[in-house]
């Protein structure tokens, strides 16, 4: 198994120093920001009482905005699960389906090693590969935060948003990848769990003013996302619940891969009948 | 060595939806051989050999594979064998080199790669280019080499020349003799006739997922249909040919010469030439091509 993991993260390594340098650069710049906000806070609080509370509610609320939790949950964390989300999801999506649909897995699966050890080799490795580019914006989050004059915060008290926010995209992830096994196409996967984390990040910004939503993000995982608050203190119960459906979810898709026919690259899965997609019927029809 | 066949095969089912690909084939072949699956594309023998290696599950039959079941010791099964799929595809951002150690670290690094160097040597393989871009002759040549460099007990190759030039298919038709001078057992898919008729000791041929016959190279050339061009040395009528069991006149230039399509043995047709006098007698034994394509003929006619 350990083959398979370094095989993948050694895959990612650009990836991760990517997403890592160019988050961490963002975060430490924003430590920065932080000391100027301070300085001129009843100047801002006065501007930000004149923007509708809904546009606020999309970046993270505007309650305790002068906090050091509400300041970094409306600049980094409320966004941070659709931003490092979408990597999660392709990542989760293309695991197994990207190398199937160019036909690595075909080689790679004929070599001796169990498809148990090579699924979970694989979600473990991609697993890590968020945690590492999480490390390494950790790291420069704590830089910037031992710089700031303002952020009395310790090391470990950031590093507790960082535990929920790959929480968040683990959940993600091993959802998309439970999805690839399901659907018919990475492309289709990819989309469906982007829907759900955009739609989810949508209906829990609006929660606040709308009772439908409200109710309905009971329902979505956003709404157990501790976001900058988590520097307070950790909700064990929601990161309980957002590693468990992540696990329940890999779990899930590794039957599904024990049972899958491995396809060849070119070889399609199932479709959906043409009488369902619009488009066919409107090309059979002209 | 195992007395066990290296491959056994009953009753072999796989559909992929309503598409019936393999409709009960039936396989045996001995360890140490070098066997021949001979069919046109889509006749199924892709799919047999992924269903030997566990990649895809079959509906129905029973698969042992060097006595082994594949669905439930497929990584035992999958040690000993070597693979060669039918279009490689790697990742193509590794170089050729860095691809097989890859490969090689999932068979636990325990291989020889001073003879996986003499094997890339031997086909001119390069292995320093990253794999997306190499040509797709150069990309065989990578699946040759990472389906010999374990010294596999059994080698299923799936059309093993594709796409190599005649001097390479040769050295690597040398290579697959060479293992199976080693012990190895040989499985190999193939359309191409003159390979499987070069490097086959025995052939089973495939259609419409089910296999029509396992035979000896030899013996399906033998039996089967042959040819003769026979030159009176005067004019002759030639319809007491037609009257023999087994002959069929396919041409007649002229009252002196015919071409004959003789099925079966010879005996009855030299005795009634015996009875002319006969200025040459030529007879040509079909290519195994020709002995493919009457299979197919005679199916479709039945059809």
């Amino acid at each position: 198994m350990i083959t398979v993991i370094l095989q993948i993260l050694r895959r990612s390594r650009g990836a991760i120093l990517g997403w890592g340098l160019s988050l961490g650069l963002l975060g430490f710049y924003m430590m920065q920001f932080y000391d100027t906000l301070a300085e001129q806070q009843g100047i801002l609080e006065e501007l930000i009482s004149n923007y509708p509370p809904q546009l606020m509610a999309f970046f993270g609320g505007t309650e305790n905005l002068f906090s050091p939790q509400g300041f970094l949950s409306m600049e980094f964390f409320s966004i941070m699960p659709v931003i490092v989300g979408i990597y999660a999801i392709v990542t989760g999506s293309g695991l197994l389906l990207g190398d199937e649909e160019n036909g690595t897995l075909d080689l790679l699966l004929a070599h001796p090693v169990s498809r148990t050890k090579f699924y979970f080799g694989r979600a473990i490795a991609s697993a890590l590969s968020i945690a590492l580019i999480l490390i390494i914006v950790w790291i420069a989050f704590a830089g910037g935060v031992a710089i700031s004059e303002q952020l009395d915060l310790g090391a470990l008290e950031m590093l507790r948003p960082f535990i929920v926010l790959f929480a968040m995209l683990f959940l993600f992830q091993m959802l998309s990848l439970l999805l690839s096994m399901v659907l018919p196409s990475r492309s289709t996967a990819t989309m469906a769990a982007g829907l759900l984390l955009v739609g989810s990040y949508f209906v829990n910004s609006l929660s606040e003013f709308n009772q439908t939503f409200d109710k309905l993000a009971d329902y979505l995982p956003l709404r157990y996302y501790q976001s900058g608050y988590a520097i307070e203190g950790l909700n064990g119960e929601w990161l309980l619940g957002l590693f468990g459906f992540g696990l329940l979810f890999a779990l899930l898709g590794w039957i599904l891969f024990l049972r899958r026919d491995i396809r060849v690259s070119g070889e399609g899965s199932w479709r959906l009948p043409g009488w369902l997609i619009p488009w066919k019927r409107i090309r059979k029809d002209s | 060595m195992d007395q066990n066949p290296a491959i056994q095969i009953n009753a072999l089912l796989k559909n992929y939806g309503p598409v019936r690909a393999l409709r009960g084939v039936n396989l045996q072949v001995r360890r140490g051989a070098i066997f021949g699956f001979l069919g046109p594309n889509g006749a199924g023998k892709t799919t047999a050999i992924r269903c030997m290696l566990d990649l895809i599950r079959p509906d129905g039959g029973t698969l042992r594979v060097l006595g082994l079941d594949p669905q439930k010791r497929s990584v035992e099964v999958r040690a000993r064998t070597g693979y060669l799929p039918g279009e490689l595809a790697f990742d193509g951002n590794l170089t050729v080199e860095a691809g097989l150690r890859v490969l090689a670290s999932l068979r636990g690094n325990h291989l020889d790669w001073p003879y996986v160097l003499r094997l890339a040597r031997r086909i001119d393989l390069d292995l320093k280019p990253q794999f997306k871009n190499l040509s797709k002759g150069n990309k065989q040549k990578v699946g040759v080499v990472q389906a010999l460099m374990h010294r596999p007990e059994l080698l299923l190759l799936d059309e093993p020349t594709s796409g190599l030039d005649p001097l390479m298919q040769q050295e690597v038709l040398r290579m697959v003799r060479e293992a199976r001078d080693q012990g190895a057992t040989v499985f190999f898919s193939s359309h191409i006739i003159s390979e499987v008729e070069e490097l086959a000791e025995r052939v089973g041929i495939i259609r419409h997922g089910q296999v029509a016959e396992t035979v000896e190279v030899d013996t399906l050339k033998r039996r089967s249909l042959r040819r003769a061009r026979v030159r009176f040395q005067k004019p002759v009528k030639t319809q007491f040919l037609a009257r023999i069991p087994g002959i069929t006149i396919l041409v007649q230039d002229d009252s002196q010469s015919v071409l004959l399509q003789i099925e079966g043995e010879m005996d009855a047709l030299i005795k009634a030439l015996a009875r002319h006098p006969v200025s040459e007698f030529e007879t040509e034994r079909p290519t195994l091509e020709e002995i493919f394509m009457a299979y197919y003929t005679e199916e479709q006619e039945v059809r």
